[in-house]
């Protein structure tokens, strides 16, 4: 059994009272933003909207948010392009930022020197570090999959919308809140004792999160949006043809496994310096 | 050499640690037999808890090897683990716990029952549970470490400057306790940078200088070791090779007195001041501090030419 219990509650325990702060955050944004979509769909308030669409340099920077006057229109569209920001920025945090302590704190507040000396592997306090920050960021897509659901199921009107879509769409948000988590999980191993992994870790999603906006506004920068791991995540919801691509689950599940196993080896030959 | 192998609880073989600008430890080779008390005594510095974080497997040796209970220090760590009580120079606990949850988290890495020997404890060191780590003063973090490493009866306990920030009737009573340990069996790897604060407890101690052992010695033998402290009062003012007579050591003429160790034969000291005019005359036994401190000169001097 690599999974030590004790190690696995502690961490639910001791990250509870935030994570709770995250859900609640989250829901609350999500519940907000969809009360919005019932006012804006009112007479016709969208099509007043058109001059911003038409506006070429407006319209790119609207593009590069992932909105479309189209896309707004449709209950489905406006959850996608409002709520992704959230949800895509806010989960990539959650998930980086855990990661990136949830091993690196041990050291950073020097109970490493405790942990590391109790009769337990270090393949697994990585493992039970692990299940712990999993349990948690599933519970948390849970939570967004079900508030997102029932906003959208209340305010929707008379709009339509593909339920197999939005649960694609919340699934590749999942997978790519996992790969930077890995990311963050990986690079902690490297950053200097005492230094907390935060700044690093916002700048990484914040950097991802442009390079694809980038991408997004000139098609020239279409190749560098690659770069980054939120181009992966589709957002053509209303498109007929959306559907699980099996290149892009391969892209974030190789990168996390890559990365969650680099881990593995890393950390099991690190020097623990208090 | 056997029978000597199967006592041996802890053992080094060349046991090197070189990391970036610290030293580390050098080829490093120590037996600490079991049910030993075993002082690992040098300065700030010196290597004693790299040693300590190279047996527990926070860090990795970079030559060498080393085993604890007959098992390899690097592949068998967790077994190792298992039977150890290890109390750290300084204390970092999570913060957020109260001592109780922090020591039931510690208990519930083992395999023993602790409840009962937490409250007792906890008695005898009078610790509140209840308490939040971040509150508790210097000191009571100290007696949360000592619980922490006593509460699952280990075989070998590992303590690095255990005493540092306890007041001395704590002290005491830690020591009591320590000594009570040892005679249901367990044995004691105990660092300190002060000799005449373990020399009560420990049989024998191992010198540690600049990563290197310059020495292991029984106490007795050190306190054998016929060393003597010598003042004399002339009645008149003397320079610091007075007094010709092999055994003398660094002399030391202030005015009218001169004062040196002495390990040389007492009667040939005795016939050589015979021959002076004295006023007065102290001879007396070293602390175990200044035998280890001559030792210790002696050992660098010789070292360095």
């Amino acid at each position: 059994m690599m999974l030590n219990k004790n190690i696995y509650f502690k961490e639910l325990k001791h990250h509870r009272t935030s994570f709770i702060g995250w859900c609640l955050s989250i829901m609350v944004l999500i519940l907000l933003d969809m009360a919005l979509y019932p006012i804006l769909m009112k007479d016709d308030f969208l099509k007043q909207l058109s001059v911003i669409f038409e506006n070429p340099f407006l319209k790119g920077l609207m593009t590069a948010f992932g909105a479309t006057l189209d896309g707004f229109v449709n209950v489905l569209g406006f959850y996608t392009a409002r709520n992704s920001m959230f949800i895509l920025l806010l989960g990539s945090f959650f998930s980086i930022l855990l990661a990136g302590k949830i091993l690196s704190q041990e050291e950073h507040e020097k109970t490493a020197e405790f942990l590391l000396t109790k009769p337990v592997t270090r393949i697994e306090i990585v493992w039970s570090k692990l299940a712990a920050y999993f349990s948690l960021l599933l519970t948390l897509n849970i939570v967004i999959l079900i508030t997102g659901f029932i906003s959208i199921e209340i305010f929707k009107g008379d709009s339509e919308y593909r339920l197999a879509a939005f649960l694609i769409h919340t699934f590749y948000c999942f997978l790519l809140m996992l790969t930077v988590g890995a990311v963050g999980l990986f690079l902690s191993l490297w950053i200097k004792r005492g230094r907390p992994t935060t700044n690093i870790s916002i700048g990484i999603v914040i950097g991802g999160y442009f390079i694809d906006a980038a991408s997004k506004v000139t098609p020239k920068l279409d190749i560098i949006g690659y770069l980054s791991p939120f181009k992966y995540v589709d957002s053509s919801v209303l498109s007929p043809e959306y559907g699980l691509a099996w290149w892009r689950i391969l892209y974030f599940l190789g990168f996390s496994l890559l990365f969650f196993t680099l881990t593995f080896i890393f950390y099991k030959k690190k020097d623990i310096l208090i | 050499m056997e029978q000597r192998e199967l006592t041996s609880l802890i053992e080094t073989q060349n046991l090197t640690k070189s990391y970036g600008k610290d030293r580390g430890i050098v080829d490093l080779n120590l037996e600490i037999e079991s049910g030993e008390i075993f002082g690992f005594i040098g300065p700030n510095g010196a290597g004693k808890s790299t040693t300590i974080r190279t047996l527990l497997g926070l860090i990795f040796p970079t030559s060498g090897s080393g085993s604890i209970f007959g098992l390899d220090i690097v592949k068998k760590t967790k077994d190792i683990k298992k039977q150890i009580g290890y109390m750290p120079a300084e204390v970092n606990y999570y913060h957020k716990m109260d001592v109780r949850e922090l020591l039931d988290y510690s208990a519930d890495f083992y395999d023993t029952d602790c409840r009962s020997r937490i409250e007792e404890l906890a008695e005898i060191f009078t610790l509140d549970l209840d308490r939040k780590i971040l509150d508790l003063s210097r000191g009571n973090q100290k007696k949360v470490s000592i619980l922490q490493s006593l509460i699952h009866q280990p075989k070998l306990l590992i303590l690095d400057e255990p005493t540092t920030g306890l007041d001395p009737l704590m002290r005491a009573k830690f020591f009591n306790i320590l000594q009570e340990e040892n005679s249901r069996g367990t044995t004691i790897f105990l660092s300190s940078h002060t000799l005449s604060e373990v020399q009560k407890l420990c049989r024998r101690v191992g010198i540690i200088k600049e990563g290197r052992i310059i020495a292991v010695e029984d106490i007795e033998t050190l306190r054998k070791k016929q060393l003597r402290i010598v003042q004399i009062e002339f009645p008149h003012a003397v320079k610091n090779d007075e007094i010709d007579c092999p055994g003398v050591i660094d002399p030391l003429a202030n005015l009218n007195n001169l004062s040196f160790m002495f390990s040389g034969e007492m009667d040939s000291l005795l016939k050589a001041l015979a021959e002076k005019e004295i006023k007065d005359l102290i001879i007396e036994e070293p602390t175990l501090e200044e035998i280890f401190m001559h030792y210790y000169e002696d050992k660098s001097e010789k070292e360095r030419d």
